[in-house]
């Protein structure tokens, strides 16, 4: 048995969810769609927890423009909305989140949301590495407190983010992309129903030239404690022209922004060697997006 | 423990539970719910598949308390009484699609959701509609060509 | 015969697709406790104290069960064998205080919940003395290595050695001599419905069990010999069938015995479900090692053949004992033709969790090895693959290798190969890594020549059936059987086969729910591809005695010879007069009537010989051991910068003698190269180095394939050679659907990309490897 659990709280509000963390501390989870509160609890990983804070009561669902051509997903909005949402399909900016939303199985896709799976921390998550490719920020909120944080900021080790006690997210928001930009997403799996072994998101933004005005390159998976973002192959991008050459040399940088799991779902120079090609195919891929 | 409602198959249930109780568990343990299955218990293999508000979800990975005042659908809400059967089950005794038949309720609940809000899926999209149930048996061959089966009735 | 080869639909598809009501884990009793296992952390341990105050202290909990309180008889648990079988190794106590492997039950609390009794068990305080441990069988072989049971020298549980001819004489002869090592892992059968039992103690001493197994005798006899109490005081109901088994459910678990004892304690019934990370320690296909060295001529023909096997059966030698033998003798010795044969098999214990059962029993380890060798043999010498085997293949007339004084009857090799081909499109396969591009594709086949249908000439092994079947006066059958249905679909193809052989409709044919050991005649369990071959003749044996009596009766009724009539579909036809027919239900309400009958002249005997329930009962042993064969041809795609291997389709070939259910049929070989893919691909038990625990917790750890890793296109092609000797011609079909998909996948891979791995699974590492790029 996993759970020592107390209460299971509903709170109506965002005040009221709050404060019952506040109150309980170290002692308490947030579920939102549950299915990695529950992974911890398989796990015995939940042994001090006694209560849960269910916060699907609380709305924050639903996908909206935000003016100047960025989005804003709301934090319960489920896997499944998003990869319905034309916002997002419509977009070759944002194709990274629909390549990573092909992977789960529909029972995760309808209940995991958005915001919890940013909030888990664990970079074996998809989508948090397409929202690091696209510049995502969190938005959250501590009582009358709301504050934005970078992504980039926000994960600081395994389980562990830039939260506050108390805190909890509201929203993603994705900037506006540049013109030019596409992004791409690829995963690591051994069937369709598994945790990345390694994940890769990639944007792409192209100057007039067809040069790479700016890019990121992002690695999930068995890469670490956090998401890592391969500056080196980010570098090895800048102001080369898109396409094969620079794509390989992106893929041959990228083993020097990052140390790659050992375990026994797969080898350290395995989940290197599938960096490298991913890197170059999400590229490409990215690249084919942009026509 | 405390007191919930529950709302399975348009009827409410009142259920005395534990905190950390899954919908999985209520359901089998407390209300007799039994085509729900348990193959793992932890989101991996599909056999505890129900819908709450129409989508499919692992009922061993939603708390009960969590799943109170939603609306949920089990195996036992589908077709309609007696003999007669949705056409998902039909399709699944006529293309052979059942052997040992304990994945087969999960299966039949997650493919519910899939021709309700799809019509006429292709073949890639049963398959992957079905990648979080597990299958040890058909080699799900047989459980496609049900889901297909079904569509063509349904859509027809 | 209308109904044999047909697909009519299953008789328990209605109740599985509405909620699968009849699963023995919904099994309730009234008053039923609820039990958890405290198992061991170590792998290798004494255990020196367990103080349960603690835990007995708990509110709610009933009784607790420690080591010292189980009885003394060794036993294996393997239900197909007589407890005390010479063949097998008795060195299983229900509870020991010696740990062999992580994950062993230590303790057992039975509560008035599973929350209670979950909490108990983490107060049980137990001290352990660490012991050394071993976890590799040839480390284990070694002199000085720890030594995990008294009576076995080197770890070595037992050591079959078996040949004939002269061995060096044919290597001399060989004018090729090819050898290599081939090696595979842990996979668990993964049935879906947990290991789960009932077991309930009455006051004197009576057990009444639920169980989810594959054989009900099995169950009474091994819990009867490791109680130390007779037979009779074990009644185990019937499940109606169960989710699954693949040979995962072939033998008494922990949990049956503990809730045996632990009921006995308490006088309540006490229930006990394993998790699914609790199923993953239960149960395995034993990892074996082959070191294979064969000679052939230069046309290829083989001239000498050497293996040597090392089985790791963990901690007991169960499975081990007799696995070995099967992937010895039909894996590697008796496939085919070679006059000079040796194959030595070792298993040995290790500190690993204890092997079981899984469905091709030894052989999926074998094929793998001799298959592969055989494609590296045909690449070397630039000879067809399809003519070697055929060359070297038996045929049909032939003594049967294996087991003296029978024939093959029936064995259409030849056919299955040139079917297979032909369907295939074997012709088009290219040189091997002859593709261009990242993503390359290979053709490649496996066969498994020889199997079995049951285990008739085997060693120790039970292979008799029964069934009784009686007429009802509204013209239906009840068939009764000890036969279980795991999956494969023994409601359907017995009652297909008593419904075909009374002359009944299919939906007339019921086969009886919840039987029990008291009422129904012993079966062995259903395994080794057995139960429509042997379970069949049995069923058809007692339908042929319904029969018989429904025409006695009927003769009577029309005044006519017997001879004269014959039953079709519900219908008594005479011949040469269609308008004289009598329904079955006419008949079995004349036979079930009494004597005197009240008419319209008043009352009026009938006559004697008619009265009595129209029964037919049956208990015989199968008269031989056909084998089927099987071809598999698959079609991959391999891409090169990943190792991915995907299987594009697949042709599968199989003599199965005559087609029952021909949709059940395909299920097996469909389903069956899931599990073959799986095991050749991606599934893998995987342990801790050092504390040798299962890393497995749940299907997140453990991957099989889903539909989207499986092959869109799957054709099954059935060879009907008319065995004589099964019902209506019938076979075995199961197991070589699970053997041939691990060496075709391997050979296919070689073909796409020129690399040969022989070390199951082929996982995406080992192939960039193999290609240099890792």
């Amino acid at each position: 048995m996993a759970l020592n659990l107390e209460d299971y709280f509903l709170p109506a509000s965002l005040q009221e969810a709050s404060t019952l963390l506040q109150r309980y501390g170290d002692g308490a989870m947030v579920v939102a769609g549950g299915t990695f509160v529950h992974g911890l609890e398989v796990r015995g990983l939940l042994t001090e927890t006694v209560a849960l804070v269910d916060i699907s009561r609380l709305g924050l669902r639903g996908i909206s423009e935000s003016g100047n051509g960025g989005v804003s997903l709301q934090a319960l909005t489920t896997l499944a909305e998003v990869g319905a949402a034309p916002l997002i399909s419509r977009n070759p900016a944002f194709g990274s989140i629909g390549d990573a939303l092909q992977y789960p199985p529909r029972q995760i896709l309808n209940v995991g949301t958005v915001g919890g799976c940013v909030a888990a921390a664990a970079p074996l998550y998809d989508l948090p590495a397409a929202f690091l490719a696209l510049d995502g920020q969190v938005q959250a909120s501590l009582a009358a407190r709301q504050r934005a944080i970078p992504l980039n900021d926000f994960f600081v080790g395994l389980f562990e983010s830039a939260l506050q006690r108390g805190e909890i997210i509201t929203a993603i928001e994705l900037p506006a992309p540049a013109a030019r930009s596409a992004s791409a997403f690829l995963k690591l799996e051994t069937n369709a129903n598994d945790l990345s072994i390694l994940n890769v998101a990639v944007r792409l933004t192209l100057d007039k030239d067809g040069k790479c005005a700016d890019s990121r390159v992002i690695l999930g998976g068995g890469v670490g404690e956090t998401y890592v973002r391969a500056t080196s192959a980010e570098a090895a991008l800048r102001g080369q022209t898109a396409g094969e050459a620079s794509f390989a040399a992106a893929a041959a940088a990228v083993v020097d922004d990052f140390e790659a799991v050992e375990d026994h779902r797969a080898s350290a120079a395995y989940r290197r060697h599938i960096a490298q090609v991913y890197v170059r195919r999400t590229l490409g891929t990215a690249l084919a997006r942009l026509g | 423990m405390k007191t919930i409602e529950l709302l399975i198959n348009g009827a409410t249930h009142e259920v005395s539970i534990e905190a950390d109780e899954t919908l999985l568990q209520v359901l089998r343990n407390r209300l007799d719910l039994t085509g729900t299955k348990k193959g793992c218990d932890s989101g991996g293999c599909g056999c505890c598949s129900v819908q709450v508000d129409g989508k499919v979800v692992y009922s061993c990975m939603m708390y009960a308390a969590g799943a109170a005042g939603k609306a949920i659908t089990t195996i036992e809400g589908l077709g309609s009484g007696g003999t007669a059967l949705d056409p998902l089950q039909q399709a699944f005794i006529e293309a052979g699609a059942v052997q040992c038949g304990y994945c087969t309720c999960g299966m039949i609940m997650n493919a519910s959701e899939l021709l309700a809000t799809t019509k006429n899926p292709s073949e890639d999209q049963i398959r992957h509609a079905i990648a979080g149930n597990l299958c040890r048996c058909t080699g799900y061959t047989k459980i496609v060509d049900a889901i297909k089966l079904a569509a063509t009735r349904t859509a027809g | 015969m209308s109904l044999i080869g047909k697909s009519p639909e299953r008789p328990d598809a209605f109740d599985k697709v509405t909620g699968g009501k009849a699963f023995p884990v919904n099994v309730k009793v009234p008053g039923m406790l609820h039990a958890k296992l405290l198992r061991s952390p170590y792998p290798h341990a004494r255990i020196l104290s367990i103080d349960t105050s603690a835990a007995e202290k708990l509110a709610g909990v009933k009784a607790v069960l420690v080591p010292s309180e189980v009885p003394k008889r060794k036993f294996t648990p393997v239900y197909f064998v007589p407890a005390n079988a010479g063949s097998m190794v008795q060195d299983m106590l229900i509870m020991s205080d010696t740990v062999r492997f992580a994950g062993q039950p230590v303790a057992a609390v039975a509560a008035t919940s599973l929350r209670i009794a979950e909490q108990a068990i983490e107060l049980i305080e137990v001290e352990y003395e660490e012991l050394p441990t071993v976890f590799d069988p040839e480390e284990a072989m070694q002199p000085g290595a720890p030594q995990l049971h008294d009576h076995a020298t080197n770890n070595v549980a037992v050591n079959p050695v078996m040949g004939f001819g002269d061995l060096d004489k044919g290597f001399a002869e060989a004018d090729h001599i090819f050898e290599g090592v081939y090696s595979s892992h842990r996979v668990h059968t993964c049935y879906m419905e947990p290991r789960v039992c009932i077991v309930d103690c009455d006051r004197q001493g009576n057990f009444t069990v639920h169980s989810s197994t594959q054989h009900l005798f099995g169950l009474r006899e091994k819990l009867a010999f490791a109680l130390e109490i007779p037979e009779s005081k074990v009644r185990v109901i019937k499940s109606p069938y169960i989710g699954g088994g693949f040979g995962g459910k072939l033998d008494m678990g922990y949990i049956e015995p503990i809730a045996a004892l632990l009921s006995r304690k308490t006088g309540r019934p006490v229930r006990i479900e394993q998790t699914r990370h609790e199923d993953f320690i239960t149960t395995a296909r034993h990892p074996i090692k082959v070191y294979l060295k064969t000679g052939v001529k230069k046309d290829g023909t083989f001239t000498a053949r050497h293996a040597k096997s090392i089985l790791d059966t963990g901690a007991h030698a169960t499975h081990g004992a007799e696995v070995i033998n099967v992937h010895g003798v039909f894996g590697l010795l008796m496939t085919y033709r070679c006059p000079n044969s040796k194959w030595e098999g070792y298993t040995v214990y290790t500190n690993n969790m204890i092997g079981g059962g899984y469905r091709g029993y030894g052989s999926p380890q074998a094929c793998f090895a001799a298959e592969s060798q055989i494609d590296e043999i045909c690449e070397q010498l630039q000879l067809d693959p399809i003519e070697f085997r055929r060359k070297n293949a038996w045929h049909a007339g032939e003594p049967h290798p294996m087991v003296q004084g029978l024939t093959l009857d029936s064995y259409a090799f030849d056919e299955c190969l040139q079917s297979g081909a032909e369907r295939f499109g074997w012709s088009k396969r290219k040189k091997a890594d002859s593709g261009k591009g990242t993503k390359k594709r290979g053709m490649g086949f496996a066969c498994q020549p020889l199997w079995v249908s049951g285990c008739i000439g085997f060693p120790d092994i039970y292979e008799h059936s029964g069934a009784i079947i009686k007429l009802n006066p509204d013209g239906t059958a009840d068939l009764a059987t000890a036969t279980m249905d795991i999956g494969s679909g023994q409601i359907t193809t017995l009652c297909q086969i008593a419904a075909a052989e009374i002359g009944l409709p299919m939906e007339a044919v019921h086969m009886v729910q919840n039987s029990d050991t008291t009422t129904v005649p012993v079966d062995a369990p259903t395994h080794a591809s057995r139960a429509t071959y042997s379970s069949g003749n049995a069923v058809q044996a007692a339908a042929r005695t319904v029969r018989e009596r429904l025409l006695m009766v009927a003769g009577i009724m029309l005044d006519i010879s017997p001879d004269q009539l014959s039953v079709v579909d519900g219908k008594i036809l005479v011949k040469g007069a269609p308008k004289r027919s009598l329904s079955v239900a006419e008949v079995v309400t004349r036979a079930e009537s009494p004597f005197v009958q009240h008419g319209a002249n008043g009352p009026a005997p009938t006559t004697l010989e008619e009265k009595g329930t129209i029964i037919g009962v049956s208990s015989l042993a199968p008269k031989a051991n056909p084998s089927p064969v099987s071809v598999e041809f698959v079609e991959v795609e391999v891409d090169t910068e990943t190792g991915v291997v995907q299987v594009l389709r697949v042709v599968y070939a199989h003599d199965l003698g005559k087609l029952i259910h021909r949709n059940g049929a395909e299920g097996q070989v469909e389903g069956g190269f899931q599990q073959g893919m799986g095991y050749a691909l991606m599934e893998n038990l995987q342990f801790d180095p050092v504390s040798g625990s299962c890393l497995a917790a749940d299907f997140l750890d453990y991957k099989m394939p889903t539909a989207v890793e499986m092959p869109r296109d799957i054709q099954s092609i059935f060879i009907e050679s008319n065995e004589p000797s099964g019902p209506f011609g019938a076979k075995s079909l199961s197991e070589p659907c699970i053997t041939v998909p691990a060496p075709a996948i391997a050979n296919a891979i070689y073909n796409a990309i020129g690399v040969r791995i022989r070390e199951l699974p082929i996982t995406p590492e080992k192939i960039l490897a193999a290609l240099g790029k890792l």
